[in-house]
């Protein structure tokens, strides 16, 4: 990344000028150890020219102190050997001289010179071994030999005297070359010394600065570091990568470890995540769906729509030892690098609180939906005959909380109550959707469904109950619902229209016979178009039928035109082919009789077989198959009247529950009548039923 | 409304005290809309629910079953005072599960206690209640629950 | 039309695979591209792939339940016969692995049934680019 990259040149920088500065004191060391070598050199030759400078002078005054002392006649050898001495000590420096390297070689070459010239007047002198003095009676006086050395020592002086002078001044001026060499030297080991450090100070400033700056370019990764660490420990959504093996990276946000209740991510494999909280096709699914963000061609935009993790159930544990269910919304995002996809970014969401409100949103939808559905409805039937329904299924409702209310401890004692409440159901379901109270009668198949879901258990207790029991529950409010509207509505069309209480209220009117044949054309028409067969209802005699007849006979009746409509007639390609009218006959013709009352119930379609009955009564279990291999057919006719029976598989909201003639025929038990069945197949299906004069006369 | 789960917490908290205190679990009978008046036993507890929910569930039981329960677990005192604390004991229970399961959604109160008197049971309006029989051995006390 | 002396570009071809008359139309009328030009739209995979042989369509949108052959089977023969082509699949098929076995055929995009014109003009400008 960017930062690191300018860190490491700031590095290397920083590096780079140590050694340059170690190395440029190196040489400082050397070259002003060298300088300091060669000055004390020089100083030491500058002391020896100085001396030598003395000579001179000093070789004059011995000749002269040796002369007047010959004149004297004093004792000449200690100056003698003074002059000796002198002589050797200009030789020894000289000599040593000659050895220093860089001393100007004229400038000695021509002290050297005037110095050997002093030599062979000075020779006969220091090499003088005789007696100079003679004694005689009249005293001392010179020798022979004494009187030559006196000449010889007056000559050297002489030629000290005359020559000295030359021999100083270019002995000091090879002193003052020396004094110049060493103080030139000098002056350049100052200039050294001062450029070191100055080079030093410069180093060592530019070290502190690029110091500086890396702890500052340290700071702001550490800075930037702690920033994201704040991030991915604030946001509220899982993050993390994913890499080529579909691994989870080594950095994830906090709240991963709160929605997955765990710790260990890094490099867990994505699969096992997800292994135990989703099916394995989903995962499958899901698996594929990522490959697809490492390949080219999906557009990560465009394939959003069929992610298959977008919404997520999954049971958490919520913290406090329970479990909730949550759900989880997984997001994946192609992270790019210079060779193509990198990594791909997963995001976790909690999106419960969403789910939940789109939920309620589309709940409050379909009952808005529900309401305008019910008010179409009820704008199409008569508000009298829906307040008749809603008594009617307050009624059932209430029985059925009867059922339910029935203690049971026992598997039987459950399955019992199972039949009761399929066959009140389904009654309240015919009606509903002959009013087209679509709805209700939703609502009501659902129960349905639940119910019949319950009989395939082999094991059954009150926790099977407890949905059947919330969903009577909400039937209830939505029923009360109806109601509330159906008020408001009379109001708007008769004021006098009185609400009542769900569970218990008195029923409103008795139901008509007009009202009866309304329902049943509404109904059959309803049939007709939902199922595709188109076919008329002929009704006769309704008018005839008893007060207390007309409750069940509705009943009864809506059962059968049902079953007519799904099982009889048939497709009006079939009727064609069969040679039939394309349009289909349904008639229910009521008569009054000696001895009673006798509905007659017919449809011109297909007809019942009856060794599809029994085939169908195998299948249902109702009969052995030798048991079936017994029935004649007017007895296997009469297996349609047996509780649980039903010759079509799918089910549907108007038939096929097994529930509907069993039903019919219950109802007429129930008045005291009886049922027969006839059928021709392809041709018709008739029903026959007897109905004693009831006990109390109907009040007109 | 009541969902399946709320109504589920409520029902397994009630079984598991009877598992948990006398290690013989209570069943639950067939469950039904509460019609009328509230159904009593002789001793009931009861929480209070308010919050984003409203509503009341208690936990009623004749005293003959109160007793046994007593029994099984190593009881000797079966005054009046052992019957009420028991059936706080349930409502406590009770209450405790919710409070794990939707603590976010209902604050839940102390548990109050009736014997005998019948209390006033405020149901919330537009709410029916659900009682759910549990069962245990030969006796059978009642779950009401009734919540917006 | 000359496909040389329109700019630069050559107009994106567009071919329209589905067996609903109502909904082909209703792609053909929402693309509000200057540079798209509808080559062609087909009813099933067999008469996609013809027609993509004649015309050959830079884009194509693809049902994926039709008859004879389905929308899987068409993108698997269509993008080994023109590698290049961007297929962008249409369809109100809930079953995710379905759709997620179409991208992975080689589908570039998803776009569910029913659709806005503002989605499905999103979605060919995301794929033209």
């Amino acid at each position: 990344m960017q930062s690191s990259g300018t860190d490491r040149s700031r590095r290397l920088l920083t590096a780079a000028a140590g050694a340059l500065l170690a190395a440029l004191m190196a040489l400082v060391l050397i070259i002003g150890f060298r300088l300091a070598t060669r000055i004390r050199d020089n100083v030491a030759t500058l002391r020896r020219a100085s001396l030598l400078q003395a000579y001179p002078s000093e070789l004059s005054q011995q000749l002269t102190a040796l002369r007047e002392r010959l004149g004297t006649l004093e004792y000449t050898g200690g100056v003698q050997q003074e002059l000796s001495d002198s002589v050797a000590g200009v030789n020894r420096d000289l000599t040593a001289l000659e050895h220093r390297r860089g001393l100007d070689p004229t400038l000695l070459g021509t002290a050297e010179q005037l110095w050997r010239a002093y030599g062979p007047v000075l020779a006969p002198v220091l090499a003088y071994a005789g007696e100079p003095y003679s004694d005689t009676d009249f005293g001392s006086s010179l020798s022979v030999s004494g009187k030559m050395y006196y000449t010889q020592v007056r000559r050297a002086e002489l030629f000290a005297q005359s020559h000295a002078p030359a021999l100083h001044r270019q002995l000091t001026a090879l002193t003052a070359a020396l004094q110049k060499r060493t103080s030139n030297a000098a002056a350049r080991l100052r200039l050294l010394l001062s450029a070191g450090v100055l080079a030093v100070l410069l180093l060592g400033g530019a070290a502190a600065y690029l110091q500086l700056a890396r702890s500052r370019g340290e700071r702001a990764a550490q800075a930037a570091e702690e920033q994201t660490r704040d991030i991915l420990h604030t946001v509220r959504e899982g993050l993390f990568l994913l890499d080529a093996d579909y691994r989870i990276g080594s950095v994830w946000s906090q709240a991963l470890n709160h929605l997955f209740g765990r710790e260990d991510f890094a490099g867990l494999p994505f699969e096992e995540l997800l292994r135990d909280k989703v099916s394995p096709a989903t995962l499958a699914t899901a698996m594929k769906y990522i490959k697809l963000l490492w390949g080219e061609r999906a557009h990560e935009n465009l394939i959003k729509s069929i992610n298959p993790l977008g919404q997520l159930e999954v049971t958490l544990d919520n913290g406090r030892g329970g479990k909730e269910t949550r759900y989880l919304q997984f997001n994946f995002h192609r992270v790019l690098g210079a060779k193509g996809v990198k990594h791909v970014l997963c995001t976790v969401a909690d999106i419960t609180s969403n789910v939940m409100l789109t939920r309620e949103l589309h709940e409050a939808q379909e009952s808005a939906h529900a309401q305008l559905d019910m008010m179409v409805g009820m704008l199409q039937s008569d508000p009298l005959q829906v307040g008749g329904f809603l008594d009617a299924a307050a009624a059932g409702l209430k029985h059925i909380n009867a059922i339910l209310k029935e203690p049971a401890r026992s598997h039987a004692e459950f399955s019992k109550k199972l039949a009761g409440l399929a066959r009140e159901l389904h009654a309240i379901k015919g009606e509903a959707s002959a009013l087209n109270l679509m709805s209700i009668a939703q609502r009501v198949h659902h129960l349905e469904d639940m119910v019949e879901s319950l009989k395939g258990k082999s094991e059954l207790d009150g926790n099977d109950f407890l949905p059947l029991v919330l969903k009577l529950d909400e039937l209830l409010a939505h029923l009360r619902a109806v109601r509330e509207m159906i008020g408001r509505l009379g109001a708007l069309q008769a004021p006098a229209s009185a609400p009542a209480d769900t569970l218990s209220s008195p029923v409103l009117r008795p139901v008509g016979a007009e009202e009866l044949a309304a329902t049943l054309q509404n109904l059959a028409r309803k049939l007709a178009e939902d199922h595709g067969k188109p076919f008329t209802l002929s009704l006769e005699g309704l008018t005839e039928v008893p007060a207390q007849y007309l409750g069940a006979l509705k009943d009864c009746l809506i059962q059968m035109l049902r079953n007519a409509a799904v099982h009889g007639i048939e497709p009006d390609t079939v009727r064609r082919a069969g040679s039939k009218s394309a349009t289909g006959q349904v008639r229910a013709q009521f008569q009054r009789q000696a001895d009673g009352f006798e509905l007659v119930f017919e449809d011109d379609g297909a007809g019942l077989s009856p060794e599809a009955l029994k085939q169908a009564a195998v299948r249902k279990q109702l009969l052995t198959a030798e048991q079936a291999a017994e029935l004649d057919d007017r007895a296997a006719l009469a297996l349609i009247f047996k509780p649980g029976f039903s010759t079509r598989t799918e089910v549907s909201l108007d038939a096929g529950r097994g529930t509907g003639m069993d039903l019919v025929a219950k109802a007429i038990y129930g008045l005291g009548g009886r049922i027969g069945v006839s059928t021709h197949p392809g041709r018709f299906t008739r029903f026959k039923i007897a109905l004693p004069v009831p006990r109390e006369t109907a009040v007109a | 409304m009541l969902r399946e789960e709320e109504l589920k917490t409520f029902v397994d908290g009630t079984t598991r005290y009877f598992e948990v205190a006398a290690q013989q679990p209570a069943t639950i009978g067939s469950p039904y809309l509460l019609e009328g008046e509230p159904a009593m036993h002789d001793y009931t507890g009861m929480i209070n629910i308010s919050g984003k929910r409203e509503g009341v569930v208690y936990f009623t039981a004749p005293r003959a079953m109160l007793t046994v329960l007593l029994m099984k677990m190593q009881e000797s005192d079966f005054s009046h005072e052992s019957m009420r604390d028991l059936v706080g004991e349930v409502a406590n229970t009770i209450s405790g599960n919710a409070r794990r399961d939707f603590g976010h959604d209902f604050v839940i109160s102390v548990p109050s206690v009736f014997a005998g008197e019948k209390p006033q049971i405020p149901q919330p309006p537009g709410t029916r209640a659900f009682v759910i029989p549990i069962h245990w051995r030969s006796h059978s006390a009642k779950l009401v629950v009734s919540l917006t | 039309m000359s496909t040389d002396n329109a700019r630069e570009r050559r107009p994106v071809r567009l071919l329209i695979v589905d067996d609903s008359n109502i909904v082909r139309r209703r792609i053909e009328r929402s693309q509000q591209f200057d540079d798209l030009q509808v080559v062609g739209t087909a009813a099933n995979g067999i008469e996609a792939l013809e027609l993509a042989r004649r015309t050959d369509p830079d884009l194509v949108t693809m049902d994926l339940t039709m008859p004879q052959m389905d929308g899987i089977e068409c993108i698997t023969q269509l993008v080994k016969f023109k590698p290049t082509v961007r297929i962008l699949v249409i369809s109100a098929l809930a079953d995710k692995a379905t759709a997620v076995e179409a991208m992975e055929c080689g589908a570039n995009g998803f776009l569910n049934k029913p659709f806005s014109d503002r989605q499905l003009n999103e979605a060919i400008a995301e794929l033209m680019a």
